[in-house]
């Protein structure tokens, strides 16, 4: 009997200890507890990870990562598979002819420079003496085959670059487009541009790029395995070996990281934060061009057709609030399409402000008053009403639509939320919607021409609320032909006041995003563009 | 014999309304696996592109057109790609199939191992310093949802006392430990109120009074009379579980990084991924018609009325 009640007291014990542990986590109370908590779990474990590495003469480091897996289309490490460059460039397998900078401008990477020699032809010199991981040797030949295999099997890189052929002699590669082509070399910074060694192969989704990391071994969303390239051409990497781990759960993400069991982590959740905020941890932190914004229902039956709606909408939502209160901070308001510290960004451009006071003055000037008094405006017996469509898995857009039923409702103006992961088939239908609101990569290649030919230009594909004008459409269609970079942002910046003035679209804000890592973890640092995530500085001090 | 193979042969008109039903039922969800793609990345790509997929994947034929088409190739053998990862369905399923037995297995051992002995003991202590002891810590148990009892193990065996790891490390002992005490934690409190009562039912009964009578010793009258039993019981719920765990357990085994079906599943319905939706419906019907199979078995095994009856029929 005495055996089973000591096991009944062991059992207690455990729920018991269990519960009390866990009191603390993530209270601001007792911060300073499990700071200490942290730091002893840490030093625990880079103590572990030291004689590990003592004992094998190898630097190491995990770096734990929330959306590196099949259903974010990084299933493998191939940039000729859908989205899994992003992995390739992150990781540092792979590299592109371009790189971009922080201010989304086109750099030299594997291509030192290049020239139009006409609309269609691009001649573009490679780097000497960069080899890849298989040996061989980045030439002119090497890239030719990789960018014809890319458009043979990859749908959207082939609809972006629009090559129609490719020359390759020594260094030397002369691109023909089939069309007018100005942002080609910003295309081929995207991800898919990664250069690989086509001829080394695809083996379970592992290729042969030219970067300062080797991929040894992969699972899909569970992990990938590097080694460092002895022979990168732009120096010596400084960690022997680097494992991404795929971590589903963010919670799961920062016990890792405070366990020491990942060095750094990408994707934490916003409410994991503060956990990190001390001496140990550092983040670093970028304005990206990821924005929420919203679309606005153009069609005569829908209230927002009318241009003064559309103002006092944009005059009713508190941009500030939001990122300041429900994204604690974790955003940066928006004013246009694209984020400040691009050429064509930021306050280049002007828009309405959050006037609750102005707005009601808008709304009333065009006859909408709430007669009845149940605070909702009306005007010929219809109600101000809209009904705002997002969707739920970008976490801050069901924030962002209670933020704005909230304000809006101050202005006399009710607004029926429907967040649905169905919101595609829902916004075809105009009549069942007058704001939709969703978020996009603005600029992914650093070229503001993409996000004009998809959301807002008359024949846009993704226009759903029918939003057209003259002016716009044929800025757009003296862009196409634009290739002068200055002359190309001086454009971006007129077509974004455009839209603006019309209060066809709203921009609310920018994901700022962050990556944490153990103090003692070096260059690993967050760019504009979310791709070069493991770079040949990257370093772990022991 | 007979009765456990018409059981089986009852498994083909299942699985042929549970499969044609949870198809309808994904297309009534709206949305589709290329959508998902699509709009989970945030980028645009033209329609021509989303179209090809379709295309691709067959998606843009009829409804009945597409479920015909699964089940012929199913019964050839081929249960198709998983459009996300594009990986044989069959092979996927039987690589995460390991983990999850494995899973089931250790949840269940600790499950056993804690919750009958302490079961027992509650319901022979009964209402004493033990007993409330352990009511309490059940009703502790019971309240707390799995994940959080995953949570609370993480900060205590991971990050405080540093003993196991946060994610896992591979399909392995130690790596299981976690996740496994996690679910038996959960099970365990559930499972020693269920002990404590029918053991306690079991000793108020006149024939435990009557061998006490008789002078037959406490142990003997509870290990081999009122444990005999109290069995039925303890098997139709451990039938349950069973069952469930080895459907595998989607938010333990995505806290934990534990790679088996039950995330495969839920990973599979967020992206509207249907060929492996269709073949984890079908591996549920299976262990539940199987597992149901084996407890009537052993039904029939461990109480003589019901084999009399059949017997009688």
């Amino acid at each position: 009997m005495k055996l089973k009640k000591i096991t009944a007291f062991a059992a207690g014990t455990v729920l018991a200890a269990g519960l009390f542990a866990g009191c603390g986590s993530g209270t601001a109370d007792t911060a300073a507890e499990s700071t200490s908590a942290v730091s002893s779990a840490e030093s625990a474990a880079e103590t572990e990870e030291t004689e590990e590495t003592a004992s094998t003469g190898t630097k190491t480091l995990v770096i734990g990562d929330t959306t590196f897996n099949a259903s974010n289309e990084e299933a493998d490490v191939n940039p000729h598979n859908t989205y899994a460059g992003w992995a390739c460039i992150r990781y540092g397998i792979g590299e592109t002819l371009i790189k971009y900078s922080d201010e989304m401008e086109i750099e030299p990477w594997l291509a030192t420079e290049w020239e139009n020699t006409d609309e269609n032809t691009w001649v573009i010199t490679l780097r000497d003496g960069v080899t890849f991981s298989s040996g061989r040797a980045m030439d002119a030949e090497a890239v030719k085959e990789c960018l014809e295999h890319l458009i043979e099997v990859h749908d959207r890189a082939a609809s972006d670059l629009k090559i129609e052929s490719i020359e390759a002699d020594g260094q030397v590669l002369t691109i023909t487009t089939s069309e007018p082509k100005p942002a080609l070399l910003n295309y081929l910074g995207d991800p898919y541009g990664c250069i690989i060694d086509v001829e080394a192969g695809f083996d379970d989704g592992i290729v042969a790029g030219t970067g300062p990391y080797i991929a040894e071994d992969l699972l899909t969303d569970d992990h990938l395995d590097l080694v460092k390239n002895e022979n990168y051409w732009g120096g010596e990497p400084k960690i022997d070996q680097i494992t991404i781990k795929t971590i589903t759960d963010g919670n799961t993400l920062a016990n890792a990281l405070q366990s020491g069991e990942v060095q750094a982590a990408y994707g934490m959740a916003y409410e994991s934060y503060p956990l990190f905020e001390n001496d140990n941890y550092q983040f670093s932190q970028i304005a990206t061009s990821r924005c929420f914004f919203t679309k606005m229902n153009f069609d005569e039956g829908s209230v927002c057709s009318d241009p003064a709606v559309r103002k006092a909408i944009a005059m009713g939502i508190d941009k500030e609030s939001f990122v300041d209160v429900l994204l604690e901070g974790n955003g940066f308001a928006a004013n246009g399409v694209f984020p400040d510290g691009f050429a064509f960004g930021g306050d280049q451009v002007t828009t309405e402000t959050y006037d609750p006071e102005a707005a009601m003055k808008v709304l009333e000037d065009a006859g909408w008053v709430d007669e009845d008094g149940d605070g909702i405006r009306e005007k010929d017996g219809q109600k101000l009403e809209i009904t705002w469509v997002t969707y739920p898995s970008r976490q801050e857009l069901p924030l962002l639509a209670e933020s704005a039923q909230a304000t809006l409702k101050d202005i006399g103006i009710d607004v029926e939320v429907n967040s649905t992961a169905d919101h595609n088939e829902v916004v075809k239908d105009q009549s069942k919607w007058d704001v939709y609101a969703m978020a996009n990569v603005a600029c992914p290649t650093g070229d503001p021409e993409y996000w004009f030919t998809v959301f807002a230009v008359t024949d846009a594909a993704r226009n759903h609320g029918g939003y057209s004008s003259e002016k716009l459409d044929e800025l757009e269609a003296e862009m196409s032909k634009t290739f002068d970079v200055d002359k190309r942002a001086e454009l971006a910046i007129e077509m974004q006041q455009t839209i603006l003035d019309d209060n066809a679209f709203i921009f609310c804000s920018f994901l700022k995003m962050s990556m944490i890592s153990q103090s003692n973890v070096s260059n690993y640092t967050s760019h504009a563009c979310d791709y070069y995530q493991i770079t040949a500085d990257l370093d772990i001090e022991l | 014999m007979n009765y456990a193979l018409k059981r089986i042969l009852q498994l083909i008109p299942i699985l042929i309304g549970i499969t044609f039903l949870s198809f309808a039922m994904m297309r009534l969800a709206g949305s589709d696996v290329v959508q998902e793609l699509y709009s989970n990345r945030g980028t645009e790509v033209a329609q021509e592109v989303i179209d090809a997929k379709r295309a691709e994947l067959g998606l843009d034929q009829p409804f009945l057109t597409q479920y015909v088409n699964w089940f012929v190739n199913m019964l050839h053998g081929d249960m198709g790609n998983s459009y996300v990862s594009g990986s044989p369905v069959f092979t996927t399923f039987i690589n995460k199939l390991p983990a999850t037995l494995i899973l089931t297995v250790m949840s269940i051992i600790l499950t056993v191992v804690i919750s009958i002995p302490l079961g027992i003991l509650s319901a022979v202590r009964h209402d004493r310093f033990t007993d409330l002891l352990l009511r309490f810590c059940s009703f502790i148990g019971n309240a707390m949802p799995n994940f959080f009892v995953g949570m609370l193990l993480m900060q205590l065996l991971s990050i405080k006392l540093n003993l196991l790891p946060v994610i896992a490390t591979g399909v392995n002992f130690r790596s299981a430990l976690m996740p496994a005490l996690t679910l038996a934690i959960s099970m365990s409190a559930k499972y020693m109120r269920q002990v404590r009562a029918t053991v306690l039912e079991e000793l108020n009964k006149p024939y435990v009074q009557g061998a006490k009578a008789r002078g037959v010793t406490d142990r003997v009258i509870l290990w081999k009379n009122v444990m005999k039993s109290s069995l039925l019981t303890i098997v139709t719920l451990l039938a349950l579980s069973i069952g469930s765990l080895l459907g595998g357990t989607a938010i333990i085994e995505s806290i934990f990084m534990w790679d088996g079906v039950g995330k495969l599943a839920v990973d599979s319905i967020e992206m509207r991924d249907y060929p492996i939706i269709l073949a984890y419906v079908m591996w549920m019907a299976i262990i539940y018609v199987i597992v149901n199979l084996i407890t009537d078995l052993l039904y029939h095994q461990l109480d003589p009325r019901i084999r009399l009856g059949v017997t009688k029929g």
